[in-house]
């Protein structure tokens, strides 16, 4: 099947789904559209129905499934309500349709970047008109993990799905299934978050070690998401703590201007500071320094000191 | 073809299109199939096959008045909707498109810089008033913004952007080096939540982008900003980073494999040993030195000898210091 064939079969579906107020028979619209007509038997008639009409819903057509009333649980029909159709009407002021212009373009590289061609497509037919000058402002987020489309829709459509994730380390990847409640993306990366089926609870995901294909388990809508979850303060690790210890540092002249940003004091030396600077944990405040070689020199705390020089005699070279 | 608009011709796609042509040529009576093809990012010859296919679609019957008609064989090129059938409206958003778009507009509003949040807050309202329950995806989808700037650094970027005018600023560097520089600020770019002002550095007498949570220092000059024509502004999807110094091997330990994730590497590859062989573009030899010395041990070069001797003989005249 070409795919001009596929879109006027789509085409001539809706069409058929809107021709009545009444509920439309399937009988009616295997007559009705004629790639249905001609297909060779009910069960290929079926597969390619329940396709075209997820399709559909899938572009934003609401399609009601209406139920005989004859209590059998048995379907009368499908219809389309040209109410519910068409976007409502909407009209947006030229500084709205700026700045929804450049909305539009922060998917420009990533996979929700034709949903918001399209959307635009249709605010322009709803009689809009996007200006794509310069706003002083131009922001682009990337989804370049290729689990992200899997996830995205799974969240959509409140579908469970399993894949196999490898934590940095670990050297072999397990299998995981999750209810996904959102995708987060933090700091160049993206995050699932979600119910993890088999820990019992909730847990985080970078994407990027997803290893794999994603794959469904179950129906769409089989879960709901709690209440008050906020997808973004899962991911997001707690304000870093400005520390209650303070540490004592010697730094060169007119370098180590990032740590000197943090410094609560100052005092001026000759061809070197000393600074004061809060911290929390010796071994994260180490890491930071030994990464500034000479121009920084610890004075206190002790511990501090000693973490620093086992970080240096590792880098040295020099056997512990 | 206008650029940005690209046509999507999966069926899908081709539908989506044919659904928003019909109400745009009703609104917009007497445009022309160029016209109508630039619009939405297709050729000619591929317009006039999507006016095509509509004018043989309609409702069920398939009789002439049930058939979409559409005139548009004039000479002049003018498309005509005589009757749109069922679908002269817009079809309303899907989930996609109104996540897409309001997901977007959020994140516009927590970016910080010259743009209009007013025109964003009601834009946003009148976009979830218009996608009813398609709205609801959105909640699924949270881009976070790294939008930590000193508030007069703020003020002073965006008077600089809104009125065209010089800015000096004191930046500090990725190596924590601290720099004053004028710049002729060009525009706001927020990648992947982190946000930069990009201009034309007088210094480096280039285009440079600039942290704004490491600008800790901004004035606005009596000096009009002025962009050099022939500038050329950063590739928005190729990233900030400009690698400049070669590049490096590295066989990452277990604790360190996250360096493969943070940073775009060229290649990746499992060795035997359980430990992670990859090829690192090097954006500056100081920051590679400076990798090293954090990660210690954990990291073996193997290529560069004279990398890992800097890393080795700076560590050494460090530890000097506290041994003396």
């Amino acid at each position: 099947m070409s795919q001009k064939d596929r879109t006027e079969r789509l085409l001539n579906l809706l069409f058929a789904l809107m021709a009545s107020s009444r509920p439309v028979p399937k009988s009616f619209l295997r007559e009705a559209v004629e790639a249905y007509r001609e297909s060779p038997s009910d069960e290929a008639f079926e597969r390619m129905f329940e396709r075209d009409k997820e399709e559909l819903r899938s572009m934003g057509v609401p399609i009601i499934t209406v139920e005989g009333s004859d209590g059998s649980g048995g379907i009368e029909g499908y219809r389309v309500a040209a109410s519910e159709y068409a976007l409502p009407e909407i009209a947006l002021s030229t500084d709205e349709l700026a700045v929804v212009g450049v909305a539009a373009r922060v998917w420009e590289q990533a996979s929700l970047g034709p949903a918001a061609q399209s959307a635009l497509r249709k605010l322009e037919a709803a009689g809009g008109s996007i200006v794509e000058g310069p706003v002083g402002i131009e922001t682009r987020v990337s989804t370049s993990e290729p689990s992200f489309p899997a996830f995205w829709e799974a969240v959509r459509l409140r579908r469970a799905v399993a894949f196999d994730y490898r934590r940095p380390d670990d050297s072999t990847a397990a299998t995981r299934t999750v209810q996904p409640w959102g995708v987060t993306s933090r700091r160049g990366h993206w995050y699932l978050v979600g119910h993890d089926v088999d820990r019992g609870a909730p847990r985080v995901f970078r994407l990027s070690r997803v290893v794999g294909d994603v794959t469904s388990v179950g129906q769409p809508g089989a879960y709901d998401v709690p209440g008050g979850i906020d997808v973004a303060s899962l991911v997001a690790s707690a304000t870093p703590d400005p520390g209650s210890l303070v540490a004592e540092i010697r730094v060169r002249a007119d370098r180590a201007h990032g740590l000197r940003r943090r410094a609560t004091a100052l005092d001026h030396g000759e061809g070197s500071d000393l600074i004061l600077v809060p911290f929390s944990d010796d071994e994260v405040l180490a890491r930071e320094l030994v990464g500034l070689g000479a121009d920084a020199l610890v004075l206190a705390p002790e511990s501090l000191r000693e973490a620093v020089v086992r970080r240096l005699s590792a880098a040295a070279g020099e056997v512990a | 073809m206008n650029a940005g608009r690209r046509a999507d011709n999966t069926a899908a796609g081709r539908l989506s299109r044919l659904l928003a042509l019909v109400p745009w040529l009703t609104a917009h009576e007497g445009v022309t199939v160029a016209e109508a093809a630039a619009h939405f990012g297709v050729t000619d010859g591929q317009l006039v096959e999507d006016l095509n296919l509509l004018i043989c679609t309609g409702r069920p019957g398939h009789q002439h008045q049930e058939l979409v008609d559409i005139q548009f064989w004039d000479e002049d090129g003018v498309i005509t909707v005589l009757d749109p059938q069922t679908i002269g409206r817009p079809l309303r958003f899907s989930a996609d498109e109104a996540a897409s778009l309001l997901v977007a507009l959020r994140l516009l509003a927590a970016v910080p810089g010259p743009h209009d949040r007013d025109a964003i807050a009601s834009a946003q309202a009148k976009l979830e008033a218009a996608a009813g329950e398609a709205r609801a995806a959105a909640e699924g989808v949270v881009v976070q913004v790294d939008a930590t700037v000193a508030p007069e650094v703020d003020s002073a970027v965006r008077t600089a952007l809104a009125d065209a005018r010089r800015l000096h600023i004191t930046y500090i560097g990725a190596l924590d080096d601290r720099t004053e520089r004028d710049v002729d600020p060009l525009r706001i770019v927020s990648l992947d939540g982190r946000v930069y002002l990009e201009g034309w550095c007088h210094r480096a007498e280039a285009m440079r982008t600039f942290r704004l949570d490491r600008i800790v220092a901004a004035d606005v000059l009596a000096d009009a900003a002025e962009v050099p024509a022939d500038a050329v502004p950063l590739d928005l999807g190729a990233g900030v980073l400009r690698p400049q110094g070669g590049s490096v091997t590295l066989v990452l330990g277990n604790g360190v494999r996250w360096i493969a994730e943070e940073f775009p590497v060229d290649s990746v590859t499992e060795q035997d040993d359980g430990r992670l062989r990859v090829v690192l573009p090097v954006a500056d030899e100081r920051w590679l030195v400076r990798l090293l010395l954090r990660n210690g041990s954990q990291v073996e070069v193997l290529d560069r000898p004279e990398i890992a001797e800097r890393v080795r003989s700076e560590a050494a005249e460090a530890l000097a210091a506290y041994r003396a």
